[in-house]
């Protein structure tokens, strides 16, 4: 089974955590923006409903559950849930986010009711068989790309930024990823990813943004269209609740196996 | 008749699942055909059954009750048929303490051949050919989480034994079962004592442990003429360690028990290694590669030596189609066991796992050798409502 990454808060629109940031171009001054906009969020949760869709049009649907929290000295964590389909209920996934290095990452297997560690050098791989790699929609961090401006341009009738994510990582699936930035709310509306042959591989599109207790831009849907395999997934999320009062205790590998 | 009676069942909870309608009930059916291809004469040479599985579980304030069911009728097999509370059990906080009490279902353990230092809970034997299958543990638990690591202490007065399938179906030594004999006088009723303290240390998942009652694995020897199996349960106090280093794409993993049985000190142990190739063949499959070492010096050990070698693919795709294909040999060369396992996803709602099993021995008399006709083929249909 593909187990996945948490979903985090909103992909590349939020939870980055901070670094400290020489601000060497304009680049790393745009994404350093859209990460100090989003601080603070503490705690989430959210439901999730994944629709894969094959090359024909068929489709089928997951639907998961998904807890976070903000990391200070070290990355943020986050808890996943898988409610469907039946042979993946009840199915939990533990991530503690590094700012450098592996994640460290367990599994609850509730048929056996084994929690696992398992290994996360696995970025470029699908999720959940889905076209979001575990990389797209891990936690991420200001040193885990270098950046480059490139342009203004208009998306969706939305001053943009465009600015060039280059990741550090070898391990990363990508040579370079493109990404729109809102100039006034410095939020992400798309970004396209190339492969390491510099092919543009998918695009990401982000729709349905809410503001969420007066501050943090939360997207409603996710769509990733892979170009290569005209294959799409999309993300619809709904009921993000902010200071739910989740703590420590509730991401700790041992009390995984209570989750239900 | 049973199967009648399996289905009233499962309508029942059905209609109890209408009623309760909150999303904290499940049940699972699980419809199983098996197949021995290499069965003796006057065995049997194939087999059906049907388990229900039901799954839920209501708070009451900070408390929680959980309840997990298993039933399982069986045409031909009466070893395999099944009614027990897996779970069953009331849990909460009180000062920093996680207290439960009822039957409960826990794992401890690293490897994946074998998992030694697994002490809590008694395997439902009968089923799944001896695989992960287990029987709840009636006990009082105590939980601490502290920064630390995680302290568990058990107290279990109750004890289930082992589950055997009948003597003309598989696997089985192909003799009756005799009633079990204890070590310790009380028999069942003996008190058990297990602790565990779990800790995370950057890369590695650390654990060691602590039992003190009946062994949940009984000696079989041959009785009455060699006419009967008796299972001996001795008693066993026991250290176990446990630990997982987590590379990038290499797992190292250690499970050891110091102790006595029967008052005769042993050793166990197993050490492994998996490493995993992600992206194969530039598709999005992986490639798992695993080999473990099992040491055991207790008598219900198959041999005292056990070198086990593993692929596992998994597809990524929709359906997270994987295959498990396992080779286990003693180091005489004398026993080996080679296992298929495929497992895919049908719809949201179903399943499906194929599996074959095949043993051979040159020892006729050996663990191996008495399971010479127990070669099986299964197919499974799992449904979830």
């Amino acid at each position: 089974m593909r187990i996945f990454f948490a979903i985090l808060t909103a992909g590349l629109a939020s939870s980055f955590v901070m670094g400290t940031p020489v601000l060497a171009n304009k680049g790393l001054e745009i994404a350093t923006e859209v990460i100090q906009r989003d601080e603070g969020w503490g705690d989430t949760s959210s439901k999730m409903t994944m629709i894969l869709k094959d090359k024909y049009g068929q489709s089928t649907q997951r639907s998961l559950r998904n807890k976070s929290l903000e990391g200070s000295m070290e990355g943020d964590k986050s808890l996943v849930i898988f409610d469907t389909p039946g042979d993946v209920r009840g199915t939990a996934f533990l991530s503690h986010t590094k700012k450098t290095g592996s994640d460290d990452q367990w599994l609850y297997l509730p048929a056996l009711k084994r929690v696992k560690r398992i290994a996360s050098s696995n970025k470029a791989g699908p999720f959940m068989g889905s076209e979001f790699s575990f990389e797209d929609i891990a936690s991420q961090e200001i040193e885990k790309y270098t950046y480059k401006y490139l342009s203004d341009e208009k998306y969706n009738g939305v001053d943009c930024f465009v600015v060039e994510y280059d990741p550090v990582d070898r391990k990363s699936g990508y040579s370079i990823q493109k990404t729109w930035i809102d100039q006034s709310k410095y939020i992400v509306l798309k970004t396209e990813y190339y492969d390491r042959k510099k092919s543009l591989l998918k695009t990401l599109t982000f729709d349905g943004y809410k503001k969420y207790d007066g501050k943090f831009w939360r997207a409603d849907t996710f769509l990733m269209i892979n170009h290569q395999t005209g294959k799409e997934t999309e993300l619809q999320y709904e009921n993000w609740v902010f200071g739910t009062g989740l703590s420590e205790k509730d991401f700790n590998k041992s009390t995984l196996k209570k989750v239900k | 008749m049973k199967i009648i009676f399996g289905v009233l069942v499962f309508i029942g909870v059905m209609l109890a699942q209408l009623v309760v309608a909150d999303g904290n009930f499940n049940t699972k059916l699980i419809a199983e055909f098996r197949s021995y291809p290499n069965s003796n004469p006057g065995t049997i040479d194939s087999g059906q059954s049907l388990e229900l599985n039901i799954d839920a579980y209501k708070d009451f304030g900070t408390a929680r009750g959980v309840i997990e069911l298993v039933a399982r009728i069986d045409d031909q097999d009466s070893g395999r048929r099944i009614l027990d509370a897996r779970q069953a059990y009331i849990g909460g906080e009180i000062g920093g303490f996680e207290i439960y009490v009822g039957n409960r279902q826990e794992f401890w353990g690293k490897a994946e051949s074998t998992n030694i230092v697994d002490v809590v809970n008694q395997r439902d034997g009968a089923a799944d050919q001896g695989g992960a299958g287990k029987l709840g543990a009636p006990s009082l638990s105590v939980e601490r989480y502290t920064e630390y690591g995680d302290l568990q202490v058990w107290y279990m007065p109750n004890f289930q034994e082992l589950t055997f399938n009948d003597s003309n179906a598989h696997p089985s030594g192909g003799l009756p079962i005799k009633p079990a004999r204890y070590q310790r006088s009380e028999g069942k009723n003996a008190d058990d004592l297990a602790f565990r303290f779990s800790s995370v240390v950057d890369d590695w998942d650390l654990a060691g442990s602590l039992f003190y009652g009946t062994v949940r694995n009984p000696i079989l020897s041959v009785v009455d003429i060699g006419t009967a199996l008796e299972p001996y349960y001795p008693k066993q106090k026991s250290l176990g360690l446990e630990a997982q280093y987590t590379g990038d794409a290499t797992l190292l993993k250690w499970e050891s028990l110091h102790g006595s049985q029967d008052n005769k000190n042993f050793f166990a142990a197993v050490a492994g290694l998996e490493y995993t190739l992600y992206g194969l063949l530039d598709q999005v499959w992986d490639l798992g590669l695993l080999v473990e070492a099992q040491h055991d010096e207790r008598p219900q050990a198959a041999a005292k030596r056990i070198y086990v070698a593993g692929l596992r693919l998994t597809l990524n795709d929709a359906k997270d189609t994987s295959l498990l294909f396992l080779t286990s040999q003693d180091e005489d060369w004398d026993q080996s066991l080679i296992s298929f396992e495929a497992s895919r996803r049908l719809n949201s709602w179903s399943s499906i796992d194929v599996g074959a099993k095949f043993f051979d021995a040159k020892t006729p008399t050996s663990a191996f050798g008495s399971l010479d006709d127990d070669d099986t083929i299964s197919i499974k249909l799992n449904m979830f409502f």
